[in-house]
């Protein structure tokens, strides 16, 4: 059987993790940053820079690479105060991007959670498990977005391209 | 399979997790105690027919720590130490 799907590997983007509390995090970078999103597992967009919710006092920041400099500048983890703390992952994870009519079925064979709208909506990212593998599951109007530890990225490949034919 | 309430999350499937243990015992004077009860609690975990409390790890999702009473019996987690009884 063959799944209706596309896979597509995605390039490097700008990522950094954030810890802390908001309101520090919020004073210290300013209007470098998306709204923060409200709820547990959401994410918030402005101007390409999207802002995950992940944890407690975590999140995770995503821009197109070529903002990278832009925003190190800005976030300026070296200085940041202590009791936040700022560290750019970029090159730590690296993301799939999977789309198409079948995307829910391949989509339930590499995960556990229950991924259909009325349960983890159109704003919604978690860490999860993906194959096995702790993962960071996105969801977008056209799809999902799978990221994985990057040192996996190879084999996650592979298990999508094995998954879909 | 369980499905875990995390405190961050919700309700989360068994695999994400990482079992952590039971809450443990109440730690003994270690010079009150003979070797033998010094190393029953050190080892010996509880496992009782019931309700047993532990601790778990959402590893492979927000990375909260919890603790759940769990039913061995049933595998029923009741949320809160006080519904247990
Ligand atoms: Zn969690």
């Amino acid at each position: 059987m063959s799944y209706d799907v596309t896979t597509q590997r995605c390039g490097l983007a700008a990522l950094f993790d954030l810890k802390g509390s908001r309101e520090t995090i919020q004073n210290w970078a300013g209007d470098v940053l998306p709204p923060f999103p409200d709820g547990p597992n959401t994410r918030s967009e402005k101007n390409e820079t999207e802002l995950f919710h992940i944890g407690r006092d975590h999140w995770i920041v995503r821009s197109p690479l070529s903002q990278e400099d832009t925003l190190e500048s800005r976030l300026n983890p070296a200085d940041c105060p202590p009791d936040i703390s700022i560290v750019r992952i970029s090159d730590t994870l690296t993301f799939f991007r999977v789309t198409g009519r079948d995307t829910l079925d391949v989509m339930a064979v590499a995960c556990p959670l229950d991924l259909h709208d009325s349960v983890f909506g159109p704003d919604a990212v978690t860490h999860t498990e993906a194959f096995g593998l702790k993962a960071l599951v996105l969801r977008y109007a056209d799809g999902f977005e799978i990221a994985v530890e990057q040192s996996f990225g190879d084999m996650i490949e592979d298990y999508l391209i094995r998954a879909i034919s | 399979m369980l499905l875990i309430p995390c405190p961050y999350c919700g309700k989360r499937n068994e695999c994400e997790f990482i079992y952590g243990g039971p809450v443990g015992a109440k730690r003994p004077d270690p010079n009150a105690v003979n070797d033998a009860e010094w190393v029953e609690y050190l080892t010996v975990t509880p496992n009782p027919q019931g309700p047993v409390q532990e601790k778990w790890w959402h590893a492979r999702g927000c990375g909260e720590w919890l603790v759940i009473w769990r039913d061995t019996r049933t595998h029923d987690i009741m949320e809160a130490p006080d519904d247990a009884t």
